[in-house]
């Protein structure tokens, strides 16, 4: 169920960047609802569903833009690296490092599909893009995120507190 | 461990869709996605045109964006037939001298299309049609506005649907003729070429000539790829460098290439690539 979840998930949101992101522009860039909807589901339900969810989101993100099919999906799989976050829990918050997630897959997400791109023969001039495509996909997508990670959040079970600590010791 | 092999397995089968992708394998599988996210795409597109209206100002907005569209569309129309007029003139001294000389195109056929959704990753600038393969379109194929100025090239074509690679795509280059407005100046030729910040530029531009803010640039036809005398824009600025080898400008595009939402492919004209034996 949870993988049907995802892929519905993952369809809606290459569906929306395909069609509704060229009409929100903040900054000048168009947010990426299917970088974004996998990192938050990275974020929310761990690195294993991440590596199901990354592979799905970018296929179909490729299915529905002109890019050589497989680009999304090189680019989307450092999501599965960064999902290693949410076990580290850098800070009580769950919900900064998933903003910091999204910044950093944008940014890994713009490196590799320009190499890709400027693999397969395309004219990728790398100064503008990374100044004016990837520099404020790093602000904007965060910012859709803030949308995008409540409602994933909200679904999802939380985690059991763990049986040690300070609550542990008192039951013992 | 695990983390390992799923990187090495999803980076190679990437690596193998892309070089397949490149030799257009997964073709009818992207024409099948097209065409089940076609109607669904198309109709967010259009509840998104108020939410795209807010986002470019308030409230009213959308009203002077819409008159703003029409006025421009009309600009647009009357720079075309301008455009084509001062080019039947020269064209016509140019004719004088080769009697005997037959028109060999035929009258424009075109094929009309509606523009179903936008590249998002904005590395490009590209947008994908209706109409495909089996309408009679191929790759390199010409496409005019609504008004009839050039915004793009066919890029990618599948049985139902294609894409259009805009002329501010990075990709995109076009040769062109800067018509200096007043009498007795030769037109200027260079290369319109698609640029991520400016829209398109104007390039390789020769120094000695005059151009000037509001000058119509029309293709120029050399190289096959384009008809002759296509309206694409006029001159906005130009950068005048005494020391450098070529004039540079950049080009207000006629149409709005941002806004485009029915397009023409002209199916008459066979590009070089295409009608090459």
């Amino acid at each position: 169920m949870k993988y049907l979840a995802a892929l519905a998930g993952a369809f809606l949101a290459a569906v929306l960047t395909a069609s509704l992101s060229p009409y929100v522009k903040v900054l000048g860039v168009a947010p990426d609802f299917v970088l974004i909807f996998a990192a938050c589901w990275a974020m929310v339900r761990g690195q294993s569903e991440a590596m199901f969810v990354v592979p799905i989101a970018g296929l179909l993100r490729d299915l529905t833009t002109s890019d050589p099919l497989g680009l999304s999906v090189l680019a989307l799989s450092p999501i599965v690296f960064l999902a290693l976050l949410r076990e580290l829990r850098p800070v009580e918050s769950d919900f900064l490092p998933a903003l910091v997630v999204v910044a950093t897959a944008s940014l890994a997400y713009s490196i590799i599909s320009m190499t890709v791109l400027t693999a397969v023969g395309d004219d990728v001039s790398w100064g503008t893009a990374l100044l004016r495509l990837t520099v404020p996909a790093m602000v904007v997508n965060p910012l859709f995120a803030v949308i995008v990670y409540p409602p994933l959040r909200w679904l999802s079970p939380r985690p059991r507190p763990a049986s040690f600590g300070v609550g542990s010791a008192v039951q013992l | 461990m695990r983390t390992l092999w799923w990187t090495l397995a999803i980076a190679g089968m990437s690596l193998i869709s892309i070089v397949l992708s490149q030799h257009r394998t997964f073709d009818p599988l992207q024409n099948l996605s097209l065409t089940v996210a076609a109607p669904i795409e198309s109709g967010i597109g259009d509840l998104a045109d108020p939410a795209s209206d807010f986002f470019q100002g308030v409230f009213d907005r959308g009203d002077i964006v819409r008159e703003n569209e029409r006025l421009r569309r009309e600009l647009e129309r009357l720079q075309t037939q301008v455009a084509a007029g001062e080019d039947a003139t020269r064209r016509v001294r140019e004719l004088e001298d080769a009697l005997g000389f037959k028109n060999s195109h035929p009258d424009d056929q075109l094929v009309v299309a509606d523009v179903i959704a936008q590249d998002p990753s904005g590395l490009k600038r590209a947008l994908a049609v209706n109409r495909g393969s089996k309408d009679g379109l191929d790759e390199g194929m010409v496409v005019l506005s609504r008004d009839g100025s050039l915004v793009g090239t066919l890029s990618l074509v599948y049985d139902d649907f294609a894409w259009l690679r805009l002329i501010t795509d990075p990709n995109s280059a076009v040769n062109v003729a800067v018509l200096p407005q007043g009498e007795g100046n030769a037109a200027a030729r260079g290369i319109a070429a698609g640029d991520l910040r400016s829209g398109v530029t104007l390039e390789m531009l020769p120094t000695e000539t005059e151009i000037s803010p509001g000058d119509l640039v029309t293709t120029s036809g050399l190289g096959g790829n384009y008809p002759r005398a296509l309206l694409l824009g006029t001159v906005k600025t130009v950068e005048d460098r005494p020391q450098a080898p070529s004039k540079h400008a950049l080009l207000e595009p006629a149409a709005d290439v941002s806004a485009l939402e029915t397009i023409l492919v002209v199916t008459s004209f066979k590009p070089a690539r295409l009608s090459a034996p």
